[in-house]
């Protein structure tokens, strides 16, 4: 769920830019780095950007019988890292704006903070965090830690979007606007964002089973895991 | 497809040929009117400008614009009945009978404010999305600084979107009409392949377009032919007419600044 054009006050939307132009801006010198090195990076930067765009926008099928759409964050930032998964999902904001009349310009900064770096921030660092545990060198671990990873990613952004809603319509006291809104969103999200976890393992194991050079590539997974699943494949 | 439709109004409709950089200070400085106003006069007056702009001037049919329009609506509305009923503390001007809710006098002010606002936001993003192609509003960037390769990722994108968009429907129809939707683990099975082959597709097609273009003596920066269109170009009468009409809206939001319903 984005915030809608027009619904934060005037102080809201630039507070949340001032807060969002610094983490983009590193992750635009990140790619500006990433592609200058390999110049090959730009378009696969480009088509993962499409990809991301067009993930967004399938419907996910959840237990409540109610749809939404998955958001990216887990896939995106465990394969790109948080700075340049930022970057992309800015990009992913305008267009959703502009082509689907999802969210807007002057809550571009409230959508990117919540969508492109608390999502994707979680989503990394929960992933990092279970990795280097290294309960396990089995593939489900890598599988276990990606559903941690999607879950966090896609429910904290939710909690970040209620909190901001919150603030802004802090009525009668900012406490209990943010029950209000923490009983819309995250209640709500919680299957949602399990939903996000099974079908971000799904497509993670798929490509980990048919390209997982891809994968070492990224420098996702490690030699290690892959040498297991071939082992039990 | 939606987008595909969307995308092709905005590269043929009556205002296309019209200085895109006028256009985007236009519809952002209106877009900035509709959200510092504290009444719901100036977003309802913005709104129904924006509209007649679009449908009349333009020339986008209005089925496809009322369609465009129905998400934000919704959505607003919704806002609008909650903010009514739960954001109130004053005195109560409608009973609902039920679980002692009520619609109260500064919820529904405020839910109204808010309905309007999302409404004269949506109009002027519509303006902007209804008559310039998304290449020229990226290209008009440029102005701000913003940095060229953030900008052809942009426009990269945006090609591929359309590409994978096709690859995705296909996909899905294909898995529909073999029951790969019919239960809940089926659809996500059914959606984590669709959605990991699409990747593996997207990868390869990265792939592809890179010896392409390297092929095609590509060195780091992607070249464009560019139709020279600068921000001197606006002209002094629309330039007039633009500050008259700012002028207008912010006397407005001014003068009805404590207008109220209630």
């Amino acid at each position: 769920m984005h915030i809608m054009e027009g619904f934060l006050p005037w102080e809201w939307c630039l507070l949340w830019y001032l807060v969002a132009i610094p983490v983009v801006a590193y992750g635009v010198i990140r790619i500006k780095k990433i592609t200058d090195e390999n110049p090959e990076s730009k378009p696969l930067l480009a088509v993962s950007g499409a990809f991301v765009f067009i993930l967004s926008s399938l419907k996910l099928p959840s237990v409540t019988g109610s749809c939404s759409h998955p958001t990216g964050n887990g896939l995106g930032a465990v394969l790109f890292g948080p700075a340049v998964a930022s970057v992309l999902a800015a990009i992913v904001l305008v267009f959703q704006a502009l082509l689907l009349a999802h969210g807007g310009i002057t809550t571009l900064g409230a959508n990117i903070v919540s969508m492109g770096i608390v999502g994707p921030f979680a989503a990394w660092l929960v992933y990092k965090g279970v990795m280097k545990l290294n309960l396990s060198t089995s593939g489900w671990y890598a599988s276990i830690a990606i559903f941690f990873a999607a879950f966090f990613g896609d429910w904290l952004t939710y909690v970040t979007t209620a909190t901001q809603l919150a603030l802004a319509f802090p009525i009668p006291t900012m406490g209990e606007a943010f029950i209000k809104f923490i009983v819309i969103f995250a209640y709500t999200q919680v299957p949602l964002a399990i939903a996000e976890g099974f079908l971000t393992v799904f497509i993670f194991r798929y490509i980990m089973k048919l390209r997982p050079d891809i994968l070492e590539d990224l420098k996702v997974i490690f030699p290690k895991i892959r040498e297991t699943i071939k082992a039990v494949g | 497809m939606f987008e595909n439709m969307l995308d092709s109004y905005a590269h043929y409709n009556n205002l296309r040929n019209m200085n895109t950089y006028f256009k985007v200070l236009f519809s952002i400085l209106t877009m900035i009117m509709s959200l510092i106003s504290t009444s719901p006069v100036v977003p309802s007056i913005i709104a129904v400008f924006m509209s007649a702009l679009i449908l009349l001037k333009a020339k986008t049919p209005w089925r496809f614009y009322l369609k465009f329009l129905l998400i934000p609506f919704s959505f607003a509305l919704l806002t609008f009945i909650f903010m009514a009923i739960f954001f109130g503390v004053g005195a109560h001007v409608l009973e609902l009978g039920i679980f002692n809710l009520a619609v109260t006098q500064d919820g529904f002010n405020l839910g109204l404010l808010v309905f309007a606002r999302i409404m004269g936001g949506f109009t002027c993003l519509a303006f902007l999305a209804l008559t310039t192609p998304m290449n020229e509003l990226f290209k008009t960037l440029e102005i701000v600084k913003m940095p060229k390769i953030i900008l052809e990722l942009a426009m990269l994108m945006y090609r591929y979107i359309f590409v994978f968009l096709d690859e995705a429907i296909n996909m899905y129809h294909a898995q529909e009409t073999r029951l790969g939707y019919s239960s809940l683990k089926k659809s996500l099975n059914s959606l984590g392949m669709l959605a990991s082959n699409l990747f593996i597709k997207t990868w390869l097609k990265g792939e592809q377009a890179y010896m392409a273009m390297e092929s095609r003596c590509y060195d780091g920066s992607i070249k464009t032919m560019k139709k020279t269109e600068s921000i001197k170009d606006i002209g002094a009468r629309n330039l007039a007419l633009l500050v008259l009409f700012e002028v207008f809206l912010v006397s407005v939001v001014y003068f009805t600044a404590n207008f109220r319903v209630f």
